[in-house]
């Protein structure tokens, strides 16, 4: 039925709480206000979804991990005219 | 079945700050102790689109499941069920908007729940006030033999949902002054030197 007993993937609870740390001050302090100049914590991210990739075992999360690694850079050859990095 | 309602809420702080506080509501220290029928949650796709300027966020968020029937979690065979959620987010920080939808990835056989949020500047205090903006929908899909019965876990669905949100809501409160300290004591110390 889709449910399992214990949470999942809890081998990357540390890795989680660096990204999550990372993202809240990111969004707090850049993104929120508008100052998105750059992406970060990019390699906090690919540590922690490294782990989920090889941890996570609820089939329905999983897929929805993998699938988003392959339309991770959907917008290749846009106008980037509405950028958030060309407008700083 | 479906049962529908909606919920408006004025968060009298700016939406930078509210927004702020919305990611940290299952991500704080204090989220075992305050939303304790959230077990786990993970972020599963994150992607800035250049294009747009715009933050998409799919997160999996595992919840305690309300206490079902005794013939149900025969059923169903679990002693304690969670449930996985699915949240998936979209912030626009020009438009200053941030949508939300969440709908429960496990037990689809039985309830369908949506819940959609949006966090928009209040229109009659857009710098000062943020309005949230909540559509949720609980449909539960009986077997025909179970239908009475099936309403009744649906009631008990809405009403723990309920009750869920509006400890959300009075954590994001709680989370916003705490941002709210921590930014002026900031700007006092900016001040200062």
């Amino acid at each position: 039925m889709g449910f399992v007993k214990s949470s999942p993937a809890s081998q990357c609870a540390d890795l989680r709480t660096a990204y999550h740390d990372c993202f809240n001050r990111w969004f707090s302090e850049r993104f929120s206000k508008g100052k998105c100049d750059k992406e970060e914590c990019v390699a906090e991210w690919e540590k922690y979804r490294g782990c989920l990739a090889e941890n996570l075992k609820e089939k329905h999360l999983r897929n929805i991990l993998l699938e988003a690694e392959e339309s991770y850079f959907p917008n290749k050859g846009h106008d980037g005219s509405r950028s958030c990095f060309n407008h700083q | 079945m479906v049962r529908a309602y909606k919920h408006e809420h004025i968060y009298r702080h700016p939406w930078d700050r509210v927004t702020t506080a919305s990611w940290r509501k299952f991500t704080d220290p204090d989220t075992p102790a305050v939303l304790s029928h959230v077990l786990d949650v993970h972020t599963l796709s994150h992607r800035l689109d250049a294009a747009s300027g715009c933050l998409h966020t799919v997160r999996s968020i595992t919840v305690r499941s309300p206490s079902l029937p005794f013939f149900l979690r025969r059923i169903i065979g679990g002693e304690a069920v969670v449930c996985h959620c699915i949240e998936t987010s979209v912030v626009d920080p020009r438009a200053r908007s941030m949508e939300i939808v969440a709908v429960n990835a496990s037990l689809r056989g039985l309830i369908e729940v949506e819940e959609r949020s949006s966090y928009q500047p209040h229109p009659e205090n857009p710098e000062g006030w943020t309005l949230l903006r909540q559509d949720t929908s609980i449909r539960c899909k009986p077997f025909k033999a179970l239908a009475a019965v099936a309403e009744k876990v649906e009631q008990r669905c809405v009403e723990r949902f309920q009750q869920n949100s509006v400890k959300g809501r009075e954590f994001v409160e709680r989370i916003c002054k705490y941002l709210e300290a921590e930014s002026s004591a900031a700007a006092a110390g900016a001040t200062a030197s």
